[in-house]
């Protein structure tokens, strides 16, 4: 199932697809210096970490950079994974680092802006979401103009695979906390919506 | 409602679940009763859907990573066995992007299947960013001539009506499809001239049903087993094929009369104002064995009918199991 040579129609494997080569014995042959293991596993995670970095950098290069450093990291570090997440977890939690790292260099702030994500929005009610009448391109748009820390949550959530608690672990706050993260960005995705229709 | 225990007491799903459900991972049946009773969790998680969809549009638009860094004034040196699995996830991702196809995304067919039931718990559901064009997936209940009863997790009914035009396909394991004198495409490894089949198509070949593997064979079935045939080439050449319980066959134009009842099957198209869908095209599924449940979106480029056939293509192709 895990295939991906096919033609168009395009599967977009949902997390439970994803976590099935979830392999921490792949780590473990990383960690003896196996070369194979190491292409394999950038093969299995690669993509979903940068697609995860470049929606929280918007930068393409940054994004590359960023992912070849958390593959180097993973690399150097394989041995010492204990195995107490899951593989896509630990190597998220890893590009996260290396993204507020590099993201905290350029005097961008990432982690901080997490508190005014987590506030409640002043958006509209559930009767009158611009959610219910856009298109799926719309959101899209929307979604690039989102606060880094809203389109990370909303990346985390729904672009890696992880389940709740490990997007909390990664984030390093309370499920509850990611939940109104969600709620907050899901508010403002609305907002964005909002303002985009009433400007047409 | 929390988790996977429905509370009856308490009216309407919870965050968690909602999120949960639109990321793909897996809710009980309760969750998927309540979401077929409850109108306003329903309209919440078709919200969440759409932004899930949203970010998983982005993320498969998201370019390769297959070029070299190009960093500048960087002491550090890639390491052998990372430059291999850029290489190699270059590869990957090439072939991701070439069959995530070009352009803008429309929208999105998902699919959930399982051993007991399937479906979304509701009789028709939209395909997400395609106005006008809905999706019904379960079980398919009796074939009445060209109408097919599929029946949702719920016990729902939905008929949906073919015409010459429908792209109706089968796939599975359906070994009993290979008979003497059948027209096969076969894909597979070779091992002392014998084909290991992977997967085999039955009939003509479509432009919608991309199969993976090595260069096909193509040829006519002669001396079919429970175990293998002799595939006989337009040349003449008789080459032993193998087959085994996880060889995918799939018949990409199926008749309705060909489906059997108790299948899981998925027709996408335009609803009428009786209830019933108009089947733009049909995917009808015989999983392996009992496996987990499973779940995948297909991507709809443009809402239109060949990119419709192109999705339930796509879902004939997956050795769902």
């Amino acid at each position: 199932v895990n295939d991906p040579h096919r033609d168009s129609g395009a599967p977009t494997f949902t997390a439970s697809h994803d976590r099935a080569c979830d392999d921490p014995g792949l780590l473990t042959r990383i960690g003896q210096g196996d070369e194979d293991a190491m292409a394999a596993f950038y093969r299995e995670h690669g993509r979903v970490v940068f697609a995860q970095v470049l929606l929280v950098t918007g930068e393409r290069l940054l994004a590359e950079e960023i992912v070849q450093d958390t593959m180097l990291a993973v690399w150097r570090a394989a041995g010492s994974f204990r195995g107490e997440s899951s593989v896509r977890s630990w190597v998220i939690a890893i590009a996260r680092r290396q993204t507020r790292d590099r993201l905290r260099g350029r005097r961008l702030r990432v982690v901080d802006d997490a508190f005014l994500a987590d506030q409640p929005g002043s958006g509209p009610g559930p009767e009158a979401m611009a959610l219910d009448r856009a298109e799926l391109a719309e959101v899209r748009g929307a979604i690039r103009e989102l606060a880094p820390a809203h389109r990370e949550v909303l990346g985390l959530a729904f672009g890696s695979g992880l389940s709740l608690p490990e997007v909390a672990d990664v984030l390093e706050i309370p499920v509850g906390t990611v939940k109104s993260r969600l709620s907050a960005a899901r508010t403002a995705l609305n907002r964005v919506l909002d303002e985009k229709g009433k400007s047409r | 409602m929390k988790a996977d225990h429905a509370d009856t007491h308490h009216p309407h799903l919870d965050l968690g679940l909602l999120v949960s459900h639109a990321a793909g991972q897996p809710v009980s049946e309760r969750v998927r009763e309540h979401l077929a009773r409850c109108e306003q969790c329903r309209r919440e998680a078709n919200r969440w859907n759409l932004v899930a969809d949203g970010v998983r549009g982005l993320a498969a638009a998201a370019p390769e990573t297959a070029q070299p860094v190009r960093r500048q004034n960087s002491r550090r040196r890639v390491p052998r066995p990372l430059r291999h699995g850029i290489e190699l996830v270059g590869v990957a991702a090439a072939l991701l992007v070439l069959f995530l196809g070009a352009g803008e995304l429309a929208g999105f067919v998902h699919v959930h299947l399982s051993t007991s039931s399937t479906g979304q718990g509701t009789a028709l559901i939209a395909v997400t960013g395609c106005s006008q064009v809905e999706q019904a997936d379960g079980t398919l209940e009796q074939v009445n001539g060209s109408s097919l009863v599929i029946k949702g997790v719920t016990g729902q009914t939905v008929t949906v009506r073919t015409t010459a035009t429908t792209f109706l396909s089968m796939s599975g394991a359906l070994p009993s499809e290979i008979t003497d004198g059948a027209s096969v495409t076969v894909r597979g490894s070779r091992s002392d001239g014998t084909i290991q089949a992977d997967s085999i198509t039955v009939g003509q070949p479509s432009s919608a049903v991309s199969l993976p593997g090595s260069a096909p064979v193509q040829g006519t079935v002669a001396d079919a087993s429970s175990s293998g045939f002799t595939l006989v080439t337009s040349g003449g050449t008789r080459i032993p094929v193998s087959t085994s319980s996880s060889t995918l066959v799939v018949i990409p134009h199926a008749t309705p009369g060909q489906l059997q009842a108790g299948g899981s099957i998925v027709a996408v198209g335009n609803a009428g104002s009786d209830g019933t869908l108009a089947a733009r095209a049909v995917a009808a599924l015989y999983q392996f064995g009992s496996g987990p449940r499973l779940a995948a979106s297909f991507r709809v480029r443009d809402c239109s009918a060949r990119s419709i056939d192109d999705a339930l293509g796509a879902i004939s192709a997956m050795p769902w199991g």
